[in-house]
């Protein structure tokens, strides 16, 4: 019986060695040629800003709706209105805020009106859509065809696994009502001592009773004017924003998107449990029909 | 007999950097996150450069354009949009996304290069 050539097994182990080292760790494969779900986080946020853009331009939410599915976002609709947030906070253009949240809205209005089945992760998604998309390329990159029903193959690279695509299916009837105005459902006066005095809380829904942030409300006033956000302060809702009014001045608010106009807004005198006087507030709830 | 030994060992070596590397590059490459938008595919450039069209062909801005571009690094804006229009022509995008490239190429080249 011959003795196993240890020194020769040796040699093998160590070139294996030397050459996951070398793959792994001196010269990697993979840092070209990535999917948009590979960016940074700030990165990403241009994608969406740039695909909200395109839909803003286009109107063709299955286009959209694809491309922010490439960014791999577990919850899409979370990540557009968390950036509308960021983008709100850090006073970045107004134009492309509105963008940005416009894109959520439209996706959470087809989301609610189309019962989506969310499929297993798989490797196509199938759009109905009239609109025209770039013809599939031939190396095998993502596709976004033309015809009224498509399959769409967004990633195809050896290294990318399928994202988890759900399929969708849009018909006339399931448009979101984009541009809708909104209607003033509640107006309430608020005496609760713990709030600060002459508090304005404003809520603005969806149709789906759902809050959107990055909504512009305009509150006047005799001799003055303020807009201000939806967003801004997210532990208290998305769809959340407050003003605070001065004692006996009459206030009017009406959301820029159109809305009802809620006028003769005075602070309430309240009386607290001690019985001193305090001025009180108001919430207003915006809903989209 | 010992110089046939070591030209075994010298194989063996050869051998296992081959599978290590094949192993590495392969089987089980490196996973990147946080990279940036110059590592994408050349199709997922292209897809970026026509959203960067769409939304010009509404806001005819070339600096806001410019400035949408410039993510992909140093490159000037009009060379990216031009490998994007190259890509879009390549591989048979539809005529309208090629048209919308091609106003952003001419904007990108008309347009005096000074980010906002």
């Amino acid at each position: 019986m011959r003795r196993l050539p240890w020194v020769i097994v040796l040699a093998l182990f160590a070139g294996i060695g030397v050459g996951l080292v070398y793959a792994w760790m001196i010269a990697p494969l993979g840092n070209s040629n990535t999917d948009p779900s590979r960016l940074r986080a700030d990165f990403k946020d241009q994608y969406r800003s740039a695909i909200a853009a395109a839909y803003a331009a286009t109107g063709n939410l299955p286009r959209a709706r694809v491309r922010i599915a490439l960014l791999g976002d577990p919850d899409p609709l979370a990540a557009l209105n968390a950036q509308a947030q960021r983008m709100l906070a850090n006073g970045e253009m107004p134009q492309q805020i509105d963008q940005v949240a416009a894109l959520a809205r439209a996706l959470e209005g087809e989301t609610a009106a189309t019962s989506l089945p969310v499929t297993e992760p798989a490797d196509s998604i199938v759009v109905v859509s009239t609109a025209t998309f770039p013809q599939p390329p031939s190396d095998g990159g993502f596709d976004l065809t033309e015809t009224a029903v498509a399959p769409l193959t967004p990633f195809l690279g050896e290294t990318q696994a399928p994202a988890a695509s759900p399929t969708l299916r849009l018909t006339q009837t399931l448009a979101p009502t984009r541009g809708a105005p909104f209607t003033l459902v509640a107006q309430d006066e608020v005496c609760d001592a713990n709030l600060p005095d002459g508090l304005l809380q404003i809520i603005v829904l969806n149709s789906n009773r759902r809050q959107i942030p990055g909504m512009e409300i305009n509150v006047t006033w005799e001799g003055g004017e303020e807009p201000f956000f939806t967003g801004l302060k997210p532990e208290l809702g998305n769809g959340y924003a407050d003003f605070l009014m001065a004692p006996n001045i009459s206030y009017t608010v009406q959301l820029a998107a159109g809305s009802e106009i809620a006028s003769g807004l005075v602070a309430p005198t309240c009386q607290a449990e001690n019985g001193e006087p305090y001025f009180g507030g108001f919430k207003l709830t915006f809903q989209q029909p | 007999m010992k110089s046939y030994r070591w030209v075994f060992i010298l194989l063996a070596l050869l051998a296992g950097t081959g599978l290590g590397l094949a192993y590495g590059w392969y089987v089980d490459p490196v996973d990147f996150f946080d990279l940036p938008p110059d590592s994408l595919r050349a199709d997922y450039k292209a897809d970026y450069v026509l959203m960067t069209a769409e939304a010009y062909r509404l806001e005819q801005d070339p600096g806001l354009a410019a400035r949408r571009l410039a993510v992909f690094g140093s490159r000037s804006p009009s060379s990216i949009a031009a490998n994007g229009l190259e890509y879009a022509r390549a591989n048979e995008y539809a005529d309208s996304d090629i048209a919308l490239i091609q106003e952003l190429v001419t904007a990108m080249q008309a347009w005096s290069g000074i980010l906002p």
